[in-house]
C-alpha cells in the first residue's frame, strides 16, 4: 500500500541545513494500522506531512498504492490529498464557524459531490463515529475535545481514502477519551479498509498498533 | 454550503469587527460618491454654462470701457473682412451712444455712464425714458429693471430724465441676443439709411407715440418704424435704428462701439477669436464668449479638480483599508487556510472563499456608503461651490451691475453702454454657478458599484498572494 524509499528533507535556516528526515525508507501494507513513535524533534510529524503530500521531499520516493507521488504537478497533489488521503490532526482543525455536519461535508463539496449525497454520507459518517442527533448541528466550540476529533476522524474519512494520516489523534484529550479515540481508529481499519498511519508519543497505544516505526534524529531505527 | 455561502457566513463571524469594518468601508465609499456626485453636478453645471453663453466672439476697441473718455472706436472698414475668415458666420456691428432728454437737469452727483456732461441739442432727444427712478437711503439696486435705485440719499432734480440709449446696428431683429418681438409696425433693416425707429412699448407709452409717429434726437426728426416688446427689460430704454442712421445722425461715419462675431460651432470659437486677434492686432479687445465662460466657471473647475482628487484619495483608503483588514484575516486564519488546502481545496477555491469575504464587507460598505452619498451629496457639493466661488462670483457680478448703469463720469464720452452688456450677462451667469443641483443617478450607482469592486479587488490581491504562499504543511504545527 505505502512504500516509501530513502525519504529526505532538508530545511534550510539560519546557521545552515537541517535535515528533519534522513533516508527514510519503510513499507505498509494495505489495511494496517501503524505508528510511528519518537521524542520530540525527531521527524515524525515531517514524516507524516511528506506521506501526505503536504510538503515536497528533498529527495526520495513514495508510493501509495503503487502511484508515485514526487513526479506529481502541485494540481495533482492536491487531487491527491482530495481522494487519497485523509487527515486527522492533534488540535482537530475544524471550522469553527461551521457545524459538525458542514465541516465533514467540506472535503466533499472540495471533491464537487453533489449536495444531496454530501449531507447523506455526513450524517452516515458522524453515526459512525458515534456523534448523533443534535450534535451533528453543532458548531465546534460547542463540543467536548473527543467529539470535536470524532467529527475530525468523520471529516478524514469523508471521500473514501486509502490512507488516512494522524497526527498525535489523542495527544489532547484525556486518557479514557484517547482510548475510545484510538478503538475508533482501529475499528476504522478493518470496516473501512483504510490504511492508517498514526504518529504519537504514547508507547502503550504505539505497542497495540499493527507495525510500529521509531524515529530518532530523523532517522528509523526500528 | 458552497464557496460562496461560506465566504458570506465568514464576513460575519465576529460581529463587532464586521460593523466596524462596514462602517469605516462606508464612510469611505461615502465620501467617494459624495465626491463623484459633485463632480458631475459641477461638469454638468459647467457644460450647462459654457453652453448658456454661446458661440460668439465679442469685439470692443481697444481699451474700452464706458466710463472713459478715452475710446477710439473701430470702423466698419476694419471689422469688414472679419466676415470672410473661416468659421466666422456673421458679425453684428453696433454703435451705441447715450441722448439727454430736452430740458432734463443733471443730477448733482454727476453723469450716467456714456452720457456726456455738456450736453447740446446735437445728443438730445425729445423722448423721455420709461425707467422710473427711486430715491431711497435704504436700498440699493441694479438697474436690470425699470426702475433705477439710488441710495445714499442722494437727490435728482425734478425734471430730471434718465438718458435714452440709442442703438445702431446692422442687426436690428436681434439686440445683446434677444430677439424683438415686433408687434406694431414693421422691423427696419440694419443697412437702411431712411429715419426710421423701432422702440419699445414702454418708450412708446411714456411718450405717446404709436406707429408712423415721429420724435426727435440728435436734432433730426425720426419716425417710430415698429414698436417691439421683449422680455429684456433693460432694452425697454432704449431706442434701435440703423447703423448707417447712427453712424450718420452721431457724426460718427463708419465707427463701431461693439461688434459681435458669431461663429458656426463651439469647438472652431478657439480658432476663430486667435484669427479675429490676429486681424485686429492692438486695436480691439477680442474676447470669445468661452473665454468668459471659463473665467466664470473657474471656481467650478477648481471644485472638479478637489473632487477629483478627494475622489481618487477615498477610494485608495477605501482599498487599502480592506487590504490591511484582509491581510490580518489571513494571517489570523492561516492554519485554517492551511487546513482547507489539507482536506483538497484548491489554491482558487480558497482565494474565492476570501475574495468573497471581501466583496461581502465592501459591497455592506457601498450599502452605507450609498446612504452617507444620497445624505451628503447635495450639501457637499453646495458647500465647496459657495467656499470656492464667493470671491470670484462677487467680482464678476459686480462688474454686471456698473456695466448697465454706469458710474458717475468724468464727462466727455460719446460712446456708452455696448461693450459693458456682455459683463451683465456674465454677472447673471456667475450668480447662477451657485444653484447648482447634485443628484445620485444611475451612473453614480454604476460608478459607486465600480468602486467598490475596485476597492474589493485591491483588498483581495494581497490577501490572495498571502493565502496562495501558506504551505499546507503548516497545519503540522502545534499552536
Amino acid at each position: 500500500m505505502l512504500e516509501v524509499k530513502h525519504l529526505t528533507k532538508t530545511f534550510r535556516v539560519g546557521s545552515g541545513d537541517v535535515t528533519a528526515v534522513d533516508s527514510i525508507s519503510l513499507t505498509v501494507p494495505e489495511s494496517c494500522f501503524a505508528s510511528i513513535v519518537g521524542r520530540s524533534g525527531s521527524g515524525k510529524s515531517t514524516l507524516l506531512s511528506l506521506l501526505g503530500a503536504l510538503d515536497k521531499p528533498t529527495s526520495g520516493m513514495i508510493a501509495v498504492g503503487g502511484r508515485e507521488l514526487t513526479g506529481l504537478s502541485d494540481h495533482d497533489l492536491i487531487s491527491y490529498r482530495l481522494r487519497e488521503i485523509g487527515f486527522v490532526f492533534q488540535n482537530y482543525n475544524l471550522v469553527p464557524n461551521l457545524t459538525a455536519l458542514k465541516n465533514v461535508m467540506l472535503p466533499m463539496e472540495f471533491a464537487k459531490l453533489p449536495k444531496s449525497q454530501r449531507l447523506e454520507r455526513a450524517k452516515e459518517l458522524l453515526d459512525q463515529v458515534g456523534l448523533i442527533d443534535d450534535k451533528q448541528n453543532r458548531k465546534p466550540g460547542r463540543l467536548s475535545g473527543g467529539e470535536q476529533q470524532r467529527v475530525a476522524i468523520a471529516r478524514a474519512l469523508a471521500n473514501k481514502p486509502k490512507l488516512i494520516l494522524a497526527d498525535e489523534p489523542t495527544g489532547n484529550l484525556d486518557s479514557e477519551t484517547g482510548k475510545k479515540i484510538f478503538d475508533l481508529l482501529h475499528s476504522l481499519t478493518r470496516s473501512e479498509k483504510t490504511t492508517i498511519i498514526v504518529v504519537t508519543h504514547d508507547l502503550s497505544i504505539a505497542g497495540k498498533t499493527d507495525k510500529t516505526f521509531k524515529l530518532q534524529d530523523g532517522k528509523l531505527i526500528k | 454550503m458552497n464557496t460562496v455561502s461560506r465566504g458570506i457566513r465568514n464576513a460575519f463571524r465576529n460581529s463587532i469587527r464586521t460593523t466596524s469594518i462596514v462602517i469605516i468601508l462606508g464612510l469611505s465609499i461615502g465620501l467617494s460618491l459624495t465626491m463623484l456626485i459633485a463632480r458631475q453636478a459641477v461638469t454638468q453645471k459647467i457644460s450647462s454654462v459654457k453652453s448658456s453663453i454661446g458661440n460668439t466672439i465679442t469685439i470692443a476697441p481697444a481699451g474700452f470701457s464706458s466710463f472713459s473718455s478715452a475710446n477710439n472706436a473701430l470702423t466698419t472698414s476694419q471689422l469688414s473682412p472679419l466676415a470672410s475668415l473661416p468659421h466666422v458666420t456673421n458679425i453684428t456691428e453696433t454703435l451705441t451712444d447715450r441722448l439727454t432728454t430736452i430740458g432734463s437737469s443733471q443730477p448733482s452727483f454727476g453723469g450716467f455712464g456714456g452720457q456726456s456732461s455738456d450736453s447740446t441739442s446735437d445728443n438730445q432727444t425729445s423722448l423721455s425714458s420709461p425707467i422710473k427712478i427711486n430715491v431711497d437711503a435704504n436700498r440699493s439696486g441694479s438697474g436690470q429693471g425699470f426702475h433705477v435705485f439710488i441710495n445714499g440719499g442722494a437727490s435728482l432734480p425734478a425734471n430730471f430724465s434718465l438718458p435714452i440709449s440709442i442703438i445702431g446696428t446692422n442687426n436690428p431683429g436681434s439686440i445683446d441676443g434677444t430677439t424683438l418681438n415686433i408687434t406694431s409696425g414693421k422691423a427696419i433693416s440694419g443697412t437702411t439709411t431712411a429715419d426710421d425707429a423701432v422702440i419699445s412699448s414702454g418708450m412708446a407709452s411714456k411718450n405717446n407715440l404709436k406707429v408712423g409717429s415721429t420724435f426727435t434726437a440728435y436734432g433730426t426728426t425720426l419716425t417710430v418704424a415698429g414698436i417691439f416688446t421683449t422680455t429684456n427689460q433693460a432694452l425697454g430704454g432704449e431706442v434701435i435704428v440703423s447703423l448707417p442712421v447712427e453712424q450718420t445722425l452721431s457724426g460718427q461715419s463708419s465707427d463701431v462701439t461693439s461688434a459681435i462675431a458669431t461663429v458656426d460651432s463651439l469647438d472652431n470659437l478657439s480658432s476663430a477669436t486667435a484669427a479675429i486677434k490676429n486681424k485686429l492686432g492692438s486695436n480691439a479687445d477680442v474676447t470669445s464668449s468661452i473665454d468668459q465662460a471659463n473665467q466664470t466657471v473657474a471656481p467650478l473647475n477648481s471644485v472638479k479638480s478637489v473632487a477629483l482628487f478627494s475622489l481618487i484619495g477615498a477610494v485608495i483608503a477605501g482599498g487599502v483599508i480592506i487590504l490591511l483588514i484582509m491581510i490580518m484575516i489571513v494571517r489570523e486564519r492561516r492554519r485554517e487556510i492551511g487546513v482547507l488546502k489539507a482536506i483538497g481545496g484548491s489554491n482558487v477555491t480558497v482565494m474565492s472563499q476570501f475574495m468573497i469575504e471581501a466583496v461581502t464587507f465592501t459591497i455592506l460598505g457601498a450599502l452605507v456608503g450609498l446612504i452617507i452619498g444620497v445624505a451628503g451629496g447635495q450639501p457637499v457639493t453646495k458647500l465647496l461651490v459657495n467656499n470656492t466661488s464667493t470671491n470670484s462670483a462677487t467680482t464678476i457680478q459686480a462688474a454686471g451691475f456698473g456695466g448697465r448703469v454706469g458710474g458717475p463720469t468724468a464727462g466727455g464720452a460719446t460712446h456708452g453702454g455696448g461693450f459693458a452688456r456682455q459683463f451683465s450677462a456674465s454677472g447673471a451667469v456667475g450668480s447662477s454657478i451657485k444653484n447648482i443641483h447634485a443628484a445620485i443617478g444611475w451612473s453614480v450607482l454604476f460608478y459607486g458599484l465600480g468602486a467598490a469592486i475596485i476597492i474589493a479587488l485591491i483588498g483581495s490581491a494581497a490577501a490572495s498572494i498571502l493565502i496562495a504562499r501558506v504551505r499546507p504543511a503548516e497545519v503540522m504545527r502545534a499552536e
